[in-house]
């Protein structure tokens, strides 16, 4: 290893033991693959400037929302260590969220040129050059994206990036202009707990509060009657297929669990109790692709997403 | 009869009359808007809120977990069950941690403001079969009204929250520091600390502002080798976004829903990378909170025609015959 290399090895230790707002630098370098260089160049009569003491300062300013003074202090970063992707691409950071995309731009382009793996840089490399209206770089970098995602096809360690990163090319890319007028109703998919109560029919309420009472018979005549009152629903059927799971007849469960996936394929309910019906099965890849779908279907996250992983690392019903 | 047999019994021959069978109603913009009264001025109840009434610790220990405690406390899944799965969180009853005069669950509620807390509906542990609601208290108020003792020396609170969080709502077993903190917080909430006047207008700036408190709870919560409960920090900000995304309602605001859901997807990495160990999570979480003020000017932007004004709410409010 050269002395470079563990100069800069060891301001990324610095920064990682350093206060939370200044540890970025050390997280950034890890990010998407991002790596090291082997060499700094030689400085005629040594660095100007304290490299980590350099990007601690920077990330502090930046965690402070003072992002002209944190690309100066990258700035510096990159005179000491240019062949650092990490550098370049902190002060590409600061710069686009200072404003100024044209100068971030050449930061993350020798940033991604340094460390082509980097999904972060190539991220915030593409947003600008979005921003910027350079559609046909951008979308190279997205199509590198894309490319890499249907590679990994949600089950590689960097799906989550890869997913968040092409989203943000792609708003970027095309940035839905706002309507004019007042916001229209939002369309809230309805929740039987409460459209019961509107409807005048309280059979569905009953049926939850007598599952939580383990009270599974009563629970299924109750769902019964909702359904004769609203018809098939998927809150319904995913109640009925949780009922029967608990009464011992998983094969029912499961044709409930599925039908109610018909009607609504990403019904939350029914893809996490389906999920745990796998895991009492011992078939932990069919949870764990449920489980997938859930986190796919719940932005901002959800309580059925985070039940079922529970389930999944238990191997069971973490309750049990 | 008790309140809840009464109405169900009035609603069903309404519907009766009205549709001949039941129909399944379409869902409000607003979550919160399920448990309001019928009837109840949506527009007006949702666009304002209690001031919290917060004394900030001046020891960092007591400050950091009660940062914890109050990102967890808005959470709605700090709870489990039905509670969550509906959008309950502390927060949604105790209102910045006061009370919540309006709230009216269907089946929880008797008059606005109470809550049964041993409804099985809520709980499989305390059912009691019996709709015994009762009114909500004001955690902001003397502490002498408050019924368990809030002493720093008492064990007494965390017990209390203990039991709520996982039994009373069926939730998950919390990180032992965000129990700790959310002691902390009740007990940091005080009478003495309530800034003039009573009531705040809900604003998509104080929203923003919480979820990005809890991001820096959850760095806060790295730097202390505490990843469970920095996981629950990031989760506590996802629901943050997600509730600043349902104020921005309708297509005509799709792009700032966009820019929340493309921030939500940089937290689940986030929180990916911090349930793996991945030691670039506080890294992922500092680049956020860059990022999160380019978002905030145009949510800033679009503010004024969203559910934070309460002009654009009220033009967009359906008139409800119920929840």
């Amino acid at each position: 290893m050269t002395s470079g290399r563990l100069k800069l090895c060891g301001l990324f230790m610095v920064l990682a033991t350093a206060a939370p707002a200044a540890a970025m630098a050390s997280g950034m370098g890890m990010m998407g693959g991002g790596q090291m260089p082997s060499t700094s160049p030689a400085m005629p009569s040594g660095p100007r400037y304290n490299a980590a003491e350099e990007a601690k300062s920077g990330a502090a300013a930046f965690d402070a929302g003072r992002f002209k003074d944190a690309a100066r202090y990258f700035e510096h970063v990159t005179e000491v260590e240019p062949k650092a992707a990490v550098g370049w691409y902190m002060l590409g950071m600061a710069r686009a969220a200072a404003g100024d995309d044209r100068s971030a731009v050449r930061a993350y382009e020798k940033s991604v040129k340094l460390d082509p793996v980097r999904i972060d840089a190539r991220r915030d490399y593409a947003v600008s050059l979005a921003r910027l209206k350079q559609a046909d770089k951008a979308g190279a970098q997205l199509d590198g994206l894309k490319s890499e995602a249907a590679s990994c096809n949600e089950t590689c360690p960097q799906a989550s990036d890869l997913k968040a990163a092409i989203a943000a090319v792609q708003q970027a890319m095309t940035p839905t202009q706002a309507a004019p007028g007042p916001a229209a109703r939002l369309d809230t998919p309805a929740n039987l707990l409460f459209a019961a109560s509107q409807a005048g029919d309280l059979a569905y309420v009953r049926a939850v509060s007598l599952i939580n009472e383990r009270r599974y018979p009563e629970a299924m005549a109750s769902l019964d009657q909702a359904e004769a009152a609203f018809g098939p629903h998927p809150d319904i059927l995913t109640y009925k297929g949780y009922t029967w799971r608990k009464l011992g007849r998983l094969d029912r469960a499961e044709a409930d669990y599925k039908r109610a996936l018909v009607m609504a394929p990403g019904h939350r309910g029914a893809t996490e109790y389906y999920g745990e019906l796998k895991v009492i099965r011992g078939d932990l890849a069919g949870a764990r692709a449920m489980l997938a779908r859930l986190d796919g279907e719940c932005a901002f996250g959800c309580a059925e997403a985070e039940d079922l992983r529970r389930w999944i690392e238990h191997g069971g019903d973490p309750a049990s | 009869m008790d309140r809840a047999r009464r109405r169900s019994g009035l609603l069903i021959a309404a519907a009766a009359l009205a549709l001949g069978a039941a129909a399944v109603p379409s869902a409000p913009p607003l979550k919160a808007m399920r448990w309001l009264a019928p009837g109840a001025n949506a527009a007006r109840l949702l666009t304002r809120r209690p001031v919290e009434c917060l004394k900030a610790p001046g020891d960092p220990v007591q400050a950091y977990l009660v940062e914890l405690g109050r990102a967890a406390f808005r959470d709605p899944l700090l709870l489990g069950g039905q509670a969550a799965r509906a959008g309950l969180a502390c927060e949604t009853c105790h209102q910045n941690g006061r009370t919540n005069a309006n709230f009216d669950f269907p089946g929880l509620s008797g008059r606005p403001g109470t809550a049964d807390v041993t409804s099985s509906m809520m709980s499989s542990h305390r059912g009691d079969d019996v709709f015994d609601p009762v009114p909500i208290p004001d955690l902001g108020g003397p502490k002498a009204t408050l019924k368990i003792s809030q002493a720093p020396g008492s064990d007494a609170l965390p017990h209390f929250i203990h039991g709520l969080v996982t039994e009373e709502f069926d939730g998950p077993e919390p990180p032992p520091a965000i129990l700790a903190g959310l002691a902390s917080y009740v007990r940091a909430l005080s009478p003495a600390a309530c800034p003039a006047p009573a009531s705040e207008p809900v604003r998509m700036e104080e929203a923003m502002g919480d979820a990005r408190r809890a991001i820096r709870a959850a760095i806060a919560a790295l730097a202390h080798g505490d990843s469970r409960s920095a996981q629950v920090m990031i989760q506590a900000a996802r629901s943050a976004l997600g509730a600043m995304a349902e104020r921005y309602a309708g297509p005509a605001l799709a792009p700032a829903r966009q820019s929340l859901a493309v921030a939500d997807l940089d937290l689940a990495a986030a929180l990916a990378a911090t349930r793996g160990h991945d030691p670039s999570a506080t890294g992922r979480l500092t680049a956020w909170l860059g990022r999160s003020q380019a978002m905030a000017t145009g949510l800033e932007r679009d503010a004024p025609r969203s559910l934070y004004n309460p002009a654009a709410f009220a033009a967009v409010e359906t008139p409800r015959t119920g929840n």
